[in-house]
């Protein structure tokens, strides 16, 4: 294994001065939702730290969570790749492809056994292993065979973390999550379609600064950013308490920004930092902009009955169903009047 | 399927069933039962106005009993008006009625619900324990008194809970309330819930027959 | 579209964040002039309704002191009206935002020169008028 420079050494070769050095700890600070009092244990922990190798998976995925983190600000992606970490392998972004990049890929695993990072977007299709192939290897095989050295897999986005939109009804590729396959290494969910940049890069810094991983919830996403739901965080919330509700996309409600319960958010049953952290270096997210939440971040939220469909409306299947339970009550209703008449006769005399 | 799919779904559905099947069943086997024989001439017609007008009249206690009365009525009506505030103007449900009626109607802050939903509960704790105290009371009560009283504080008291959470998923406890309003309907039909809507039939009757035999109604 | 200046929303939303942020402040004071204790306040952190962000800005207002560092990109430091309250917004070298706080401090740590940074350019001044005679190193004017 070769020795890796630390962080510091690679900052103070590439001339960046202690001021610089401050800035990145304060905004590494404030992106893993740590107070700022921490700076000067991040700033000692990312002085020694060494850049991890990390290998990026694409599988069943629409790119928008590489998308989503090039669109990262802080740090900035460049800024993440050469400074702090060793992005060894993404097939999107990478100018290799083919044999050249699976040999870089094998490189990268051999020479870091057992402490490179594996980053997997998109689902994995178990339903034939042709579905979805990257230079002729079936993703099933590909992720096996990488994370067999691995320190950790973040499963990024919706897709990879709990089956996504290939996962969603009637997922006609059989398509899984990584932590359906992945059971004998440690497994950090950061979903989201896509998830917020910050996070992901958070996530990212995390393993970097603390060489751990953060604090997971019962789904496996960090409890940071995935430990309250928008619900309990959304600046609209008053108008939920005090009944102020937009009926429509364009009524008076909506123009005013009140709630936006009544057009199907999903606010309450979703965990994600949409509410806080917000979009595009903190402008604003969906419901700031007028529409409701999806619920990106939570399991299924393809098959949750509608993104239009309010939280408390029932699934109800069918009226002509429900006319079969009336007619089965006229049924029953009147064989107990049969029965209880016949108990009547025998009881009552006729006037 | 997780479980709030699990109750927003299929237990919605089959409560659902169960619900219309259970009322439909009820009031077709009474409604078809032969009418008692009447020995005697009718004093007056005693018709649907009849009907109509004991329904109404036998929602304040008469005279004699009133003093008697005094407490469990006035909790019993805190708790079917809270009842019906908290299920009524409560905006998420009248978005779940909307969905299957196809209108809606204007609903109340949620403050004012949360503090209609304490007065009902209170006021259905109160009466629990007269049922326990009161010997009468605890002589007559059977088992469809007790479970009808849970069934119908189960929604109640988990939906109080949902804002407050007490460490639990807000997703779980949304699930456990939808559970409970659907063991609710699936009970109601049968058993003294049932008097939610055979109350028009009985007092209707009541007040044709009385009519009829000439009482004071 | 630029991520370079917050979007300022056109129905300003008055959520009240602003008024117990600015009770903080005055608790901070206190603390720095009592205990000499400083405080950072990381704005990140905080949910701002649209429009807040800047009436806190506005609210604090311009001080005698301005400053702009250029180190992984510009960050303006910025006394506010207030002695003692400075208004730090740090830019990356794309230009964006990251990161935004105010510090209750009589100089904020950024705005000094650092240790590290005095000991490299000492040994830079050194090096410049040992290789040459007056001439200065092409490298020490980096």
């Amino acid at each position: 294994m070769k020795t890796i420079p630390t962080l510091g050494e690679i900052l103070q070769a590439q001339g960046v001065s202690r001021r610089g050095f401050m800035k990145y700890c304060a905004a590494t600070a404030s992106l893993l939702a740590l107070p700022p009092a921490m700076v000067p244990r991040i700033a000692n922990a990312l002085e020694q730290a060494r850049r991890p190798s990390v290998i990026w998976l694409s599988f069943q995925e629409c790119t928008g969570c590489t998308e989503s983190l090039t669109r990262s600000s802080s740090p900035t992606l460049e800024g993440l790749i050469f400074d702090s970490i060793s992005l060894d392998y993404h097939h999107t972004l990478q100018a290799a492809s083919g044999d050249a990049a699976e040999a870089a890929r094998h490189a990268a695993m051999q020479e870091n056994m057992g402490q490179y990072l594996v980053l997997v977007d998109g689902s994995i299709p178990m339903g034939n292993p042709g579905f979805s192939t990257i230079a002729g290897i079936s993703n099933y095989d590909m992720l096996m065979e990488t994370i067999e050295g691995a320190a950790a897999v973040v499963a990024i986005g919706s897709c990879a973390a709990f089956g996504g939109i290939p996962g969603a009804n009637p997922n006609p590729t059989g398509a899984v999550s990584v932590q359906d396959l992945v059971k004998d290494k440690p497994v950090v969910n950061v979903p989201g379609c896509p998830p917020i940049p910050m996070v992901i890069t958070a996530v990212l810094a995390q393993f970097l600064t603390f060489g751990q991983l953060p604090d997971l919830d019962i789904h496996g996403r960090p409890m940071a950013f995935f430990g309250q739901t928008i619900h309990d965080r959304c600046y609209r919330r008053p108008f939920y308490e005090q009944g102020k509700f937009a009926d429509t996309f364009d009524d008076e409600g909506a123009r005013k920004g009140w709630c936006l319960f009544k057009l199907g958010c999903k606010g309450p049953i979703t965990y994600n930092a949409c509410a806080t952290v917000k979009w595009n270096a903190g402008t604003s997210f969906p419901i700031e902009s007028g529409h409701p939440c999806l619920g990106c971040s939570e399991p299924g939220f393809w098959d949750k009955g509608g993104f239009y469909a309010p939280l408390s409306t029932g699934k109800f299947d069918s009226g002509e169903k429900l006319a079969g339970a009336a007619v089965a009550g006229v049924a029953l209703g009147a064989a107990a009047a049969v029965a209880g008449r016949r108990r009547q006769a025998k009881y009552t005399k006729e006037a | 399927m997780d479980l709030l799919d699990f109750a927003r779904g299929p237990a919605l559905q089959v409560a659902a069933y169960i619900f219309v099947a259970g009322i439909i069943w009820r009031l077709v086997g009474i409604i078809m039962l032969k009418e008692k024989p009447e020995f005697s001439d009718p004093r007056k017609p005693g018709g649907f106005m009849a009907a109509l007008k004991v329904i109404y009249t036998r929602s304040f206690t008469a005279a004699p009993f009133k003093r008697a009365t005094l407490y469990p009525k006035m909790l019993g009506y805190v708790l079917h008006i809270g009842f019906f505030v908290v299920i009524l103007l409560f905006v998420p449900h009248i978005v779940f009625f909307e969905g299957f009626l196809g209108f809606d109607w204007p609903g109340l802050p949620n403050n004012a619900i949360y503090l209609a939903g304490v007065a009902t509960v209170v006021s259905g704790l109160a009466l629990l324990v007269r049922r326990l105290t009161n010997p009468v009371l605890k002589l007559i009560s059977n088992f469809d008194d007790y479970f009808s009283w849970f069934v119908t504080m189960l929604p109640i008291v988990t939906g109080l809970i949902m804002p407050v959470r007490m460490g639990v998923r807000y997703e779980t406890l949304l699930a456990i309330h939808i559970l409970s309003v659907a063991v609710l309907m699936i009970w109601l039909p049968f058993g003294k819930l049932g008097h939610s809507f055979l109350v028009f039939v009985t007092r209707g009757t009541t007040g044709m027959v009385f009519e009829r035999r000439g009482a004071k109604t | 579209m630029s991520l370079k200046e917050p979007i300022r929303s056109a129905i300003p939303y008055r959520r009240g964040n602003v008024k117990p942020l600015l009770n903080e402040i005055i608790h901070a004071l206190d603390r720095l002039l009592n205990d000499d204790e400083p405080t950072v306040i990381d704005l990140a952190s905080l949910p701002f309704a649209p429009g807040e962000l800047e009436e806190l800005e506005d609210a604090l207002g311009k001080g005698e002191l301005n400053a702009e560092l250029d180190a992984l990109g510009k960050s303006l430091i910025r006394e506010t009206a207030y002695p003692g309250v400075w208004w730090l917004e740090h830019r990356n070298t794309e230009g964006e935002i990251v990161g935004r706080y105010i510090e209750i401090t009589r100089s904020p740590e950024i705005l000094m020169s650092q240790d590290a940074d005095i000991g490299a350019g000492r040994a830079k001044l050194r090096d410049s008028f040992e290789d040459s005679g007056p001439e200065f190193n092409k490298e020490a004017g980096k």
